[in-house]
């Protein structure tokens, strides 16, 4: 009895696997989940991900962000040596601080600009019923497994990285980290600004200040390190992205990135894509693999 | 030949040049009608003292000439002295004294007496009752009007073209020096720079918290040096501002030795002037406004949430960046077990070949 359960568990277990590992698209046949080890790619990317305004906006953010740093932080690592290095070539601290203060208002621009892109693009797609929440930016439970499955991925023991949408949940994660950041960072930012104005509108104006120096400049530095650290090397260091990733260029990705990571997104947009299926069952044909139609 | 020629041509010139020099150079006027510099003059004039330490007594005719007190006759400070070649000096001048001095407008002698008075009723004032280390500790005239700043002052001189039209009415000499008494106390409450306000009053004094502690003051004082370097008026005015408040520009009025206690009432830090002290800078200043801690230490007595967040902000911070960067790096060696090249060559990353074992 034992044996058979055993043998049972099994059978189950590899069809789980085989299931998840084929996906079926309607013309094109079954798709190998690692397909992308297979398929050519341009560095400049070859399928559509930014639009144009999105691009522009992680432009302004880019600018706004680096010179943000650069004034803020050497003022408020002052008594370390690279503070006044880096304050020099903008004129001291006076004229740093309102650099900063006018980067500060861009930034603000883009981020306005960023959520009107957004508000209007899902509006539309409401009203098309074309809204997918699975490539939207909203985290579901499903991002906690795709973790996980990662994870372990990495180590070993999953065969396959899992399927995931338009964002992943490192893009997730990053995102909603900007949106609080960008949030803490203008309250905070405005109530050191203009403590007149701020102490009549905080309940209690001494413990409104206090707070807002504090998280004005742990946000900052979390902030830097993050985009230092993280984003820099997900987007220069890590295999397949160095030397650097065109994306917030170009406003495309190459094929191989999006079929690993998005995978989802990649077999959502095949559907209305005769020449990227075209392109698909060709690939899959040379590998050997059954495919339905597509005279190639 | 030539070659000979051109070094005498260069030697003539900088000949020239330096006999130009030395003739402006001397031309400073001096108010040693005493003659003292026919002994002060040479520049080795001293003499080892009691204590075995070397002391050296010449004055640099040009440098003195440029200071505050050019106009000043030796002996109206130095009133010890009586005859000539005269004792051994014993008493520190007296910067109450009056001098043979008469300012414009004025028909009396010149004296610092008044801001000695307004100093003396301050918190830095010797008073009666107080402790003899207290007394001994407590700044005086020379403490802050050092040497090496009170002799060599920046003065920001105007344009030629406006003191030309002075020269309508006065001689040339009288509006050159007194531009250089009055320029540089235009600009701010004090000629000195913010550094050096800041630099004065925390070495030496409400720096050494060891030497604080000792006078009973609070602890808000004793942090006072500490606190004032975290807040935004110490971080910019340490890296070179101009523009943001130094100790004198809240703790004292425009006669900038009037420094109380903040529980005086005539100190500028109490709750009642400092609206109008904030109001120096501050616009819309409001009852609100003057809660604010300016001198804002987050201790674990005092702002016990505040501490708390700060603590655990340092752990999310570190926490974050560490967990990220171990994702990346698993994340990298993941993929390149399973065949993933660095750059994109041929078309394709995934060159290599899995060691996965699947």
């Amino acid at each position: 009895m034992a044996t058979s359960s055993e043998t049972l568990v099994t059978t189950a277990g590899n069809a789980q696997a085989d299931s998840d590992y084929m996906h079926y698209v309607e013309g094109v046949g079954h798709v190998p989940r690692d397909i992308y080890k297979h398929v050519l790619s341009d560095p400049l990317g070859d399928l559509p991900r930014y639009s144009i305004h999105i691009v522009i906006q992680h432009f302004l953010i880019f600018i706004t962000f680096i010179t943000l740093a650069a004034t803020g932080l050497p003022l408020h690592f002052g008594d370390l040596f690279w503070a006044p290095i880096i304050l020099a070539p903008l004129g001291g601290p006076d004229s740093a601080r309102i650099i900063h203060r006018i980067s500060a208002g861009i930034m603000i621009v883009a981020a306005l600009y960023h959520f009107i892109t957004i508000a209007i693009g899902t509006y539309s797609k409401l009203k098309k019923h074309k809204f997918n929440l699975l490539h939207s930016q909203i985290p579901t439970l499903k991002d906690l497994n795709d973790i996980k499955h990662d994870i372990r991925y990495f180590l070993g023991k999953e065969q396959y990285r899992p399927k995931m949408g338009k964002f992943m949940y490192k893009q997730k994660l990053h995102y909603l980290a900007i949106i609080w950041g960008t949030f803490v960072m203008i309250v905070a930012g405005s109530t050191l600004l203009f403590p007149e104005a701020m102490a009549k509108f905080w309940p209690n104006p001494e413990f409104a200040q206090d707070l807002a120096r504090l998280m004005h400049a742990d946000e900052a530095i979390m902030a830097s390190a993050v985009v230092v650290f993280w984003h820099w090397s997900n987007v220069h260091l890590v295999p397949g992205r160095f030397p650097l990733q065109w994306t917030f260029l170009t406003g495309r990705i190459t094929r191989e990135h999006q079929i690993e990571e998005h995978f989802l997104e990649y077999i959502d947009k095949l559907k209305d894509d005769p020449k990227e299926k075209e392109y698909l069952i060709s690939v899959l044909k040379e590998k050997g693999y059954k495919t339905e139609g597509g005279e190639v | 030949m030539k070659h000979i020629n051109h070094v005498r041509i260069t030697l003539y010139f900088s000949l020239l040049f330096f006999v130009a020099v030395a003739a402006f150079a001397t031309s400073a006027y001096a108010a040693d009608k005493e003659n003292c510099l026919m002994c002060h003059k040479y520049r080795f004039l001293g003499r080892i003292d009691e204590h075995g330490k070397k002391r050296n007594y010449n004055v640099d005719e040009n440098i003195f000439n440029n200071t505050v007190h050019r106009n000043v006759p030796c002996r109206d400070c130095h009133t010890q002295i009586a005859n000539l070649p005269h004792d051994p000096i014993t008493e520190e001048v007296n910067c109450g004294n009056e001098c043979h001095i008469k300012p414009p407008f004025s028909t009396e002698n010149f004296s610092h007496k008044k801001i000695i008075q307004i100093y003396n009723k301050s918190v830095h004032g010797i008073k009666a009752d107080d402790p003899e280390d207290l007394k001994a500790a407590k700044p005086y005239c020379k403490y802050c009007h050092l040497n090496p700043i009170f002799t060599k002052v920046e003065e920001e001189r105007v344009a030629s073209s406006t003191l030309r039209r002075c020269l309508n009415c006065h001689e040339e000499k009288g509006v050159s020096q007194a531009y250089k008494h009055i320029t540089h106390r235009l600009r701010h409450k004090t000629s000195r720079s913010r550094q050096e306000i800041v630099k004065l009053c925390s070495y030496n004094c409400h720096e050494n918290t060891a030497l604080m502690a000792r006078f009973n003051v609070s602890q808000e004082s004793l942090e006072s040096v500490e606190t004032y370097k975290r807040s935004i008026h110490g971080k910019a005015v340490a890296l070179g501002s101009e523009e943001t408040a130094d100790c004198v520009s809240c703790h004292a009025t425009s006669s900038i030795h009037d420094v109380y206690k903040k529980d005086e009432m005539m100190s500028t830090v109490n709750e009642r002037n400092l609206k109008r002290t904030c109001e120096q800078c501050h616009r819309d200043v409001s009852d609100e406004f003057i809660k604010i801690d300016v001198h804002s230490g987050i201790t674990h007595d005092e702002k016990p949430f505040l501490h708390f967040l700060e603590v655990m902000l340092g752990f999310v911070l570190y926490g974050t960046i560490f967990s990220l960067l171990g994702l990346a790096v698993l994340e990298t060696i993941g993929r390149k077990k399973d065949g993933i090249k660095w750059q994109i060559r041929e078309g394709t990353t995934w060159r290599g070949i899995s060691k996965r074992g699947f």
